[in-house]
């Protein structure tokens, strides 16, 4: 039949899918009784109509660049005119494919900051079509065609936020240190995990059930000094899209989002340096052609120095003080040929506290990623990566004859293989496999001989993570499209290592070992995603999605705040793969030419194996440390309204979420819901930009949320002649609300061919407001008769200054 | 973690702490109960009061009129007389490493029981001393030395006794989890700058079981000590070796106590 040769060279030998079903179906664990070449088969019967649909037309296709820079632009809208809803967006890596009817055709493409472009297009044959776009035209881009911006209303992607670094430039932020982790937070449906804090809520869901992806590398822990700053620096950043909830198919492993971040590939065309002075950090960009319009590098470096005002300090105790971070990110890539792309990016940030000699922590995260683009045919594009990933972390304590290092990572290699089939305007589909292999090393103790403590080494844990994924993108009528998918998980615990069993209390009742490469445990998940959009007019619809996710890698954490040595452990045969379905709801309307973007969502999420510890748990070096957890589950729903100006001259968005968010374990609260910690039932969030004629722009945001649920003690007694609080039920009390305006100002300097600079003035918390980071109980120091409460609060009227160049 | 939290907490050049009144609820009285039996020579006490609001003043009012006995494994057993309001002491009995006993409560119409096993003594050698500096502030750590003992599990609680008076800002509990047969010098590190050169520290180690390390253990973490980074994210009464619900830990262990002028070498 004619499907036939359309797998044969979609997949040369049923290479993939077989490798992908041999890992997916453990021969003892039969859930798909199908021969390999029969789920080919079935799949061919659900791609007939596209590819029946396929016959007799001719494609265009090619790649979406930034004219001045030559970087790929990632989501532009490229349409034929005449063809309604016959329109596409460009993939990261800037490729688009579209097919019609043979004829002449206006090919339209439009991207958000730049001028749209539109070209004439005889389309007698497949075509290749590379398209330029110019940033500086901005009254251009008002005045044509505004068709394609309204991708938000008819695509049935749901629950999306995207970003660009020109929208977050102009806001005001802490330390005057853009970051695009606390800019999403001002988003609906994401939450900060703190004052000034980078960690980020989504949708009630942990802080590690957000899969954070730099260039496809997954980033353990996305933050620097204790979650104040993020790992991303802006400068080398070119894409961030947030996913919250319902993900597409082909991401995968965390429950409640996905923050893919994307670098900038390099200007191939000229070179640049930028850089930024400020009060706590400065940064270095550097890029341009390997051999121009075919390869380009880019290395982008920031460093703080709060250690040099420690430096400073004649206490010799103070200026042995460290306290710094800095991250490296570098990337290169080359054309090789017209269907060949190679790209090497990588990540390399380092995390330094110390207190003299007597205590140091070091700690971060290194990324490497190699990939190969190449277009099979102009309807066909395939992305093969090659991942690697490591976060780790090493303390030295050195305390008279105590001379102790602990030293942990978690590292995996990563193989990623995704095909994009662009079959025709109306349907695109997308397939892959995903093969990851993780290790983790809870813990490394090395210790002298005079100290209190023993070497210890816990053994290392291995998993392999393999999944195989298929979607496709539908437009069934001008009205209505459908993206389904399914995601195929097998998560394998493997040898060598020692498994143990364990009671209600949590002693050790049986152990078995393992050897090398023997599988322990499989886990098998099968994860739907669906989403539908239904246009009701040219400018509004409704969406609907359902999608599960599943997650096997596990943080345990038992402070408030972001912690470098909180432990990621796999899942195992007492862990179970925490499992999550979200169905979501909503409305979408586009007003004023779609200047005005408005969306209303709901959604309902049921998270099944959640996991919290006991009380006390010793989460450190501990081989036992999974007797030291429970397991429960969870519910979350909420409402995200969003509405936003996108261009003008002023403009922003307003955003506000209502929700709950709720746990239940049988070991808490006599087993009955409670509000988990980041429950918070208002948040409101405010952003304005406002550009004052051609030097001036003006910004300011607003944000308000609830306070989160927290235990507080219901009285007290005497213990051992120490005053203790009694608790009676977990999170029944509430933190003060959270409120704070912050402003902020750019002065745009001289503006030549050869220099472009700035300057970023920016107020923190404008009106000071005492916003309480914690609050903690104590016998009163000064009377002891009594005990009070303390309220801890961080950052009040934080100006900073900024200093951004370019040339 | 401590020290991290400590170093951010200096540098937050910004961050302010006040005091802040909360509207608390209130659970009612619930009772507390503390025995002990050591290894010195007794009589021993059981203490019962009860728990009070948050915002009351700290006075705790005692529970008299219990009936009280203690049991060991060799058969003896002690009826506790109430020698003050609350306080009820033993007649006869003397601890000894390696039994194990049994008390029961009645108090207030309900019947509490618990079981504790006193460990084996270890010695206590030496108090020395160490001075960190974090930021500048001279700080003064106390270092019990001691003999870990080899292929047993081992619980260690230290009060410490500052010119007279018991220090109860901190909770010192130890385990040798991570440390079997080594020779400890682990610092009590007070969570502010607590000994001076000069004054007179005793210390008392006491060997304890399992159960109570867990005990002190938990308490200690969901006590909300240690400044705006270090808040248990979800604090709970610490798992009380009492039965039926009472507040308050029963206890067999050793003590070995040291006394020294607080120096540095």
């Amino acid at each position: 039949m004619l499907l036939t040769p359309v797998f044969v060279y979609l997949v040369p030998d049923n290479f993939f899918l077989t490798v992908a079903l041999t890992i997916l179906v453990p021969p003892n664990k039969i859930t798909l009784s199908m021969q390999p070449n029969r789920l080919i088969f079935y799949l061919c019967i659900w791609l007939l109509p596209a590819m029946a649909s396929a016959q007799a037309r001719h494609v265009v296709s090619g790649t979406i660049r930034d004219k001045q820079s030559g970087e790929t632009l990632i989501g532009a809208s490229v349409m034929l005119i005449e063809v309604p809803y016959a329109a596409v967006v460009s993939n990261s890596y800037g490729f688009y494919s579209l097919s019609a009817v043979p004829g002449r055709y206006t090919l339209v493409v439009s991207f958000s900051g730049y001028a749209s472009d539109s070209i004439a297009v005889d389309l007698s044959k497949d075509t290749s079509i590379s398209i330029t776009l110019d940033a500086g035209g901005r009254q251009l881009q008002e005045a044509v065609v505004t068709a394609g911006k309204n991708n938000n209303v008819t695509k049935p992607l749901m629950g999306v936020q995207k970003l660009s670094i020109s929208e977050i430039k102009d806001l005001p932020v802490l330390f005057g240190e853009k970051d695009i982790l606390k800019t999403l937070q001002l988003l609906p449906g994401v939450q900060s995990a703190g004052d000034g804090n980078s960690g980020f809520f989504v949708r009630g869901g942990n802080t590690d059930q957000n899969l954070i992806l730099l260039d496809e590398a997954t980033v353990y822990n996305p933050s620097h000094l204790l979650g104040f700053f993020s790992t991303f620096n802006s400068d080398a950043i070119k894409d961030v899209t947030l996913y919250k909830g319902a993900t597409p198919a082909e991401y995968g492993g965390r429950l409640s989002s996905v923050l893919d971040v994307k670098m900038n590939d390099g200007n191939n065309k000229e070179f640049h340096a930028s850089g930024g002075i400020g009060l706590i950090s400065s940064r270095l960009n550097i890029e341009g052609p390997i051999e121009k319009d075919k390869s380009s590098f880019i290395v982008s470096a920031r460093r703080t120095y709060a250690d040099v005002f420690l430096k400073l300090s004649k206490d010799s105790s103070t200026n042995q003080n460290s306290l710094y971070f800095y991250d490296i990110n570098a990337k290169a890539n080359i054309r090789v040929g017209a269907k060949d792309h190679i790209y090497f990016s990588g990540y390399f940030g380092k995390d330094n506290l110390g207190f003299g000699n007597t205590f140091g922590i070091d700690y971060g995260n290194v990324t490497g990623t190699l990939r190969w683009n190449h277009i099979f045919n102009s309807r066909l594009f395939s992305n093969t990566s090659l991942i690697y990933s490591k976060y780790n972390y090493n303390i030295r304590i050195n305390s008279g004859n105590n001379n102790i290092g602990i030293a942990s990572y978690i590292k995996d290699l990563h193989f990623k293989e995704d095909m994009q089939y662009y079959a025709n305007a109306n349907n695109k589909m997308n397939f892959g496999i995903d093969v990851i292999n993780h290790i983790t090393s809870p813990g490394v103790i090395s210790a002298s001989e005079t100290s209190s403590f023993n070497p210890l080494t816990l053994q290392d844990k291995h998993a392999l993570e393999s999944s195989a994924y298929f979607s496709h993108d539908l437009s069934v009528s001008g009205r209505l499209s459908i993206n389904y998918g399914l995601r195929a998980t097998t998560f394998t615990i493997m040898g060598p290592g020692s498994f143990y069993t364990y009671d209600k209390d949590g002693n050790a009742v049986d152990t078995v070992t393992y050897a090398g490469g023997k599988v322990v445990k499989n886990y098998f998940n099968l994860e739907p995603r669906f989403s539908t959009s239904y246009k009701l007019t040219g400018r509004s619809s409704i969406k609907l999605a359902y999608t599960r996710t599943t997650q096997n890698l596990h943080l345990l954490s038992n402070s408030t705040s972001a912690n470098p040595t909180d432990v990621w452990i796999p899942s195992s045969n007492n862990v179970k793969p925490e499992l999550a379905d979200q169905v979501s709801a909503g409305y979408y309307r586009n007003f004023h030419d779609n200047q005005y973007e408005f969306s209303s969502e709901f959604y309902y999420r049921d998270l099944k194996n959640q996991i919290d510890y006991k009380n006390g748990a010793q989460l450190i070096a501990n081989e036992n440390v999974e007797s030291q957890v429970v397991f429960g589950k969870g519910r979350a729903y909420g409402w995200e309204l969003f509405i936003k100006k996108k261009y003008g001259k002023f403009n922003g968005w307003v955003s506000y979420t209502l929700s709950r968010t709720e746990r239940q374990f049988s070991e808490i609260n006599n087993g009955s819901y409670f509000p988990a910690n980041q429950d918070r039932t208002h948040n409101l969030s405010i952003v304005g930009i406002y550009k004052a004629g051609k030097k001036w722009t003006l910004s300011a945001d607003f944000t308000y949320y609830s306070g989160n649920a927290v235990t507080w003690p219901s009285g007290k007694y005497e213990v051992n002649g120490q005053i203790a609080f009694l608790y009676s039920q977990r999170n029944t009390h509430r933190m003060p609300a959270y409120h704070r305006l912050d402003v902020g100002a750019t002065l745009q300097g001289k503006k030549t061919k050869k220099f472009d600079s700035n300057w970023n003035f920016s107020i923190y918390n404008l009106y000071g407001r005492e916003n309480p980071y914690s609050i903690t109980f104590e016998q009163d120091p000064d009377n002891p008769s009594r005990t009070r409460a303390l309220q801890y609060a961080l950052f009040r009227w934080v100006p900073s200054v900024t200093y951004n160049f370019k040339f | 973690m401590r020290p991290i939290l400590l170093i951010f907490a200096s540098i937050c050049l910004f961050s302010c702490k006040k005091e802040v009144n909360l509207n608390l609820d209130d659970a009612g009285p619930h009772i507390v109960i503390q025995g002990e039996i050591t290894d010195a020579a007794g009589p021993y006490s059981v203490k019962i009061n009860q728990s009070v609001s948050f915002n009351s003043e700290n006075s705790f009012p005692a529970v008299s009129g219990a009936s009280i006995k203690i049991s060991d494994n060799e058969g003896h057993t002690d009826s506790l007389t109430e020698t003050s309001p609350g306080v009820y002491s033993t007649q006869l009995l003397q601890g000894k490493p390696g039994n194990t006993y049994t008390m029961t409560v009645k108090a207030l119409d309900s019947l509490y029981t618990a079981v504790s096993t006193m460990p084996f003594p270890v010695n206590f050698d030496s108090i020395t001393f160490r001075q960190n500096s974090p930021f500048g502030n001279d700080r003064i750590t106390a270092v019990p030395n001691f003999q870990d003992p080899a292929g047993v599990k081992n619980f260690y609680l230290f009060n410490e006794y500052l010119n007279g008076l018991m220090v109860t800002k901190d909770i010192f509990v130890f385990d040798d989890r991570l440390s079997d047969g080594k020779y400890i010098t682990r610092g009590l590190r007070n969570s502010d700058e607590t000994l001076h050169e000069s004054d007179s520290l005793e210390i008392q180690m006491y060997c304890i079981d399992e159960p109570i390390f867990n005990y002190f253990n938990q308490l200690d973490e969901s006590g909300g000590r240690g400044g705006a980074f270090n808040a248990a994210a979800s604090p709970a009464n610490p798992v009380s070796n009492i039965s039926s619900g009472a507040l308050g830990y029963f206890s067999a262990h050793t003590v070995r106590s040291r006394k020294t002028k607080v120096h540095i070498e």
